[in-house]
């Protein structure tokens, strides 16, 4: 084979006699590379090959003191003189294949560029993408018309015909209330997942595909890096937190791919503690959208939890925020065929997700209320709730927040239809649920990606917290006399 | 090219549906592990793989190629897992593989791993390097690694239409004649070229054995 790149003497000679050695037995034979190719990664110390290698491989040493000699020869390091020439090789060959027939001029697309990343400019963009995007859209659209109507034809037209049935199918009570009546599996569970759960989260998934697609979230990233180096994240933390905003459990599983252990554990933390996912903050908002005082309370304490807790894990935990370093694709019009699908692919997948946990949830507290183990965790609870100054009607919403908060938050929703609770009591309600640990699927990715130990540290911690900070805004509201 | 640590994922990637009600009964515990490498790659069917950087289309041409969705967005990072599918191409099925993007074959990422393992350990009729028509320039010296390696390559230059909107004009004809590789423009996303690329692919791939009576 004739080698297109022809590299620098040093580097041509270490490969002749690397190719030299490497006629004989070596442990990387199982790998389909060309001898040329093997030397070339070793000599760049490719870690993967490199730990392929025993210790006691005849030519470790000789191939150790081959780069070393090689190295010395250089005046920069031997991957940059590797990765420079075919850099140059490659230059070389774009000139000869590239006609340039005109310069651009700064185009449209360019000032609106400009206009996303500066501060300025950015900040209301951003304002205007959450009032028209989040608040109108998914808040007022999703939570509210679409979740009104599809909730309302549960009401009418699904549940009396599952009550009746069963009634009429099943004589005995108890299997009656596993299917129907106010905890069973169709009449609440499936009525949870679809009618509550199931708007919010397509209309901000669709909104984020949007999003996703126009290229304004690595804009969106670049311009919040500073903000969130208070927080010890970098600006590639951008992406899972808003994706957080849907789906905490996706976001979770993608913190993986910031940089370093230190990121990963910070974002994984916030995102347990104050991202709530969209079928969350979606109730919540729709829960409170008659009183815009209350939401602001919400967002508000949310917003000041996020950055202070942050900041002090940013403090407590050793070590420095990683860079940022990310790649701007170009500002596009999105395909509104990608967009639908993406959306419908993702809509998929999250109400697979929920459904089965929503049905075991309405079987497990159908078993727990048979047993009485519910009555017991209830009551345990509902002093809590009292003095959070909650009605006892909430605790159990409480106890189903360990399942899935949104689930809880859909429960609440259930108790404000019923005119329950007055505007002070949902701020205080809405903030301790947001809080509290999203879901079990969450819980579980949470373990996967940060091991059992760090999981346990932050539910010991999210949990009282969640608890006292509803305390603290309880007892401010009362002292404050403020009334929503 | 300090573009090369981002990651930044969606998480998309994972919005392939496992769906099935009954598979996530376990109390929604259902198993997370990421396939590395699906097993399954050992089938008799000629496979193909596309690979790439990041934020180059790979997952738009795997769509255009085998009528699969694969999450797609704009920005790098969307693939961070192994999608398989098949095509027709002629009178055989091929199988074809969509890898996460990687930058070089030094890999900085988990996924970037990923798809030089796969390159390095398995047999490929066929590797598509997706290009960016606007960025050749960067996107090359991958090509040059892909063909120390020996690999039957094809280089896929994709995103053609927002190059010409750029007003670069590209000659595939010497690119081809001094790579030595068939070359092909393309705009996936519009659907233009993958045509051209069947048929490329055709004279590549070598006609199936014939079927061996039992």
């Amino acid at each position: 084979m004739n080698s297109l790149v022809i590299y620098p003497e040093a580097i041509e000679q270490a490969i002749a006699q690397l190719e030299q050695w490497l006629q004989h037995p070596h442990p990387w034979q199982n790998y389909r590379l060309t001898p040329r190719s093997l030397a070339l990664l070793l000599l760049q110390k490719d870690p993967q090959l490199w730990d392929a290698c025993p210790p006691d491989f005849p030519q470790r040493l000789d191939i150790e003191h081959l780069i070393l000699e090689t190295q010395e020869k250089l005046s920069e390091p031997l991957s940059l003189a590797i990765a420079q020439t075919r850099q140059q090789q490659a230059q070389h060959l774009e000139n000869q294949a590239l006609l340039i027939t005109d310069t651009p001029r700064l185009s449209f697309v360019e000032h609106l560029h400009r206009l996303t990343v500066n501060p300025l400019t950015g900040f209301p963009i951003l304002l205007l993408i959450l009032y028209y995007g989040v608040y109108k859209f998914v808040g007022e659209f999703g939570a509210g018309v679409l979740v009104d109507g599809i909730e309302g034809f549960f009401e009418e037209q699904i549940n009396p015909v599952v009550d009746q049935i069963t009634s009429q199918l099943i004589p005995w009570p108890i299997l009656q209330d596993l299917i129907a009546h106010d905890y069973g599996i169709i009449t609440l569970g499936i009525r949870y997942a679809v009618a509550i759960v199931l708007p919010v989260v397509a209309t901000y998934f669709l909104m984020f595909s949007l999003l996703e697609d126009s290229g304004y979230l690595p804009r969106l990233s670049l311009m919040l890096d500073r903000l969130f180096k208070i927080l010890g994240l970098s600006g590639r933390a951008v992406i899972p937190m808003v994706l957080g905003l849907g789906c905490d459990t996706m976001a979770t599983m993608v913190t993986r791919t910031l940089t370093t252990q230190r990121e990963r554990l910070i974002a994984a933390f916030l995102l347990s503690l104050a991202i709530p996912c969209a079928a969350q903050w979606g109730v919540i908002l729709g829960l409170l959208a008659q009183k815009p005082a209350a939401l602001l309370v919400w967002g508000g304490v949310i917003f000041a939890i996020f950055l202070g807790i942050g900041y002090l894990t940013a403090r407590l935990l050793p070590g420095t925020s990683g860079g940022f370093y990310m790649e701007i694709p170009p500002l596009r019009l999105p395909k509104l065929r990608n967009v639908l699908i993406k959306t419908w692919v993702r809509m998929k997948w999250y109400f697979w997700e929920v459904l089965p946990l929503f049905i075991w949830a309405s079987v497990l507290i159908w078993v727990g209320r048979l047993t009485g183990l519910f009555d017991a965790i209830i009551r345990l609870i509902e002093p809590i709730a009292r003095a959070l100054g909650l009605p006892q009607e909430t605790a159990p919403i409480f106890l189903y927040g360990f399942f899935r908060r949104d689930y809880g938050a859909a429960g609440l929703f259930d108790i404000q239809q019923q005119g329950a609770l007055t505007g002070n009591q949902l701020v205080v309600a809405a903030v301790v649920l947001t809080l509290f640990l999203p879901c079990v699927a969450q819980l579980q990715m949470l373990v996967k990606e940060q091991g059992l130990k760090n999981t346990i540290w932050m539910v010991v911690f999210i949990i009282p917290f969640a608890f006292f900070i509803g305390y603290v805004l309880h007892l401010s509201l009362t002292l404050l006399g403020v009334n929503f | 090219m300090d573009c090369h640590r981002c990651n930044s994922h969606c998480g998309s990637g994972k919005g392939t549906p496992k769906s099935g009600l009954f598979k996530n009964w376990s109390l929604g515990l259902r198993n997370q592990q990421q396939p590395q490498i699906p097993d399954e790659l050992t089938v008799a069917d000629a496979q193909i793989a596309l690979v790439g950087m990041p934020n180059v289309g790979k997952s738009v041409l795997f769509h255009a190629l085998t009528g699969i969705y694969a999450t797609v967005s704009n920005y790098p990072g969307t693939t961070v897992e192994v999608s398989r599918g098949v095509m027709r191409l002629g009178e055989q099925t091929v199988t074809v593989i969509d890898t996460p993007g990687m930058y070089s074959l030094l890999p900085i990422s988990e996924e970037e791993a990923v798809s030089k393992t796969l390159l390095l350990t398995h047999d490929f009729a066929s590797i598509i390097h997706v290009v960016d028509g606007k960025n050749l320039g960067r996107m090359l010296p991958l090509t040059l690694q892909l063909l120390e390696l020996d690999l039957p390559l094809i280089l896929a230059i994709n995103m053609m239409d927002e190059a010409r909107r750029l007003g670069l004009a590209l000659h595939p004809e010497i690119l081809s004649q001094q790579l030595q590789i068939p070359v092909i423009l393309m705009a996936a996303g519009l659907n233009q070229g993958i045509q051209e690329l069947k048929q490329t692919l055709q004279q590549q791939i070598p006609a199936p054995p014939l079927p061996l009576l039992v």
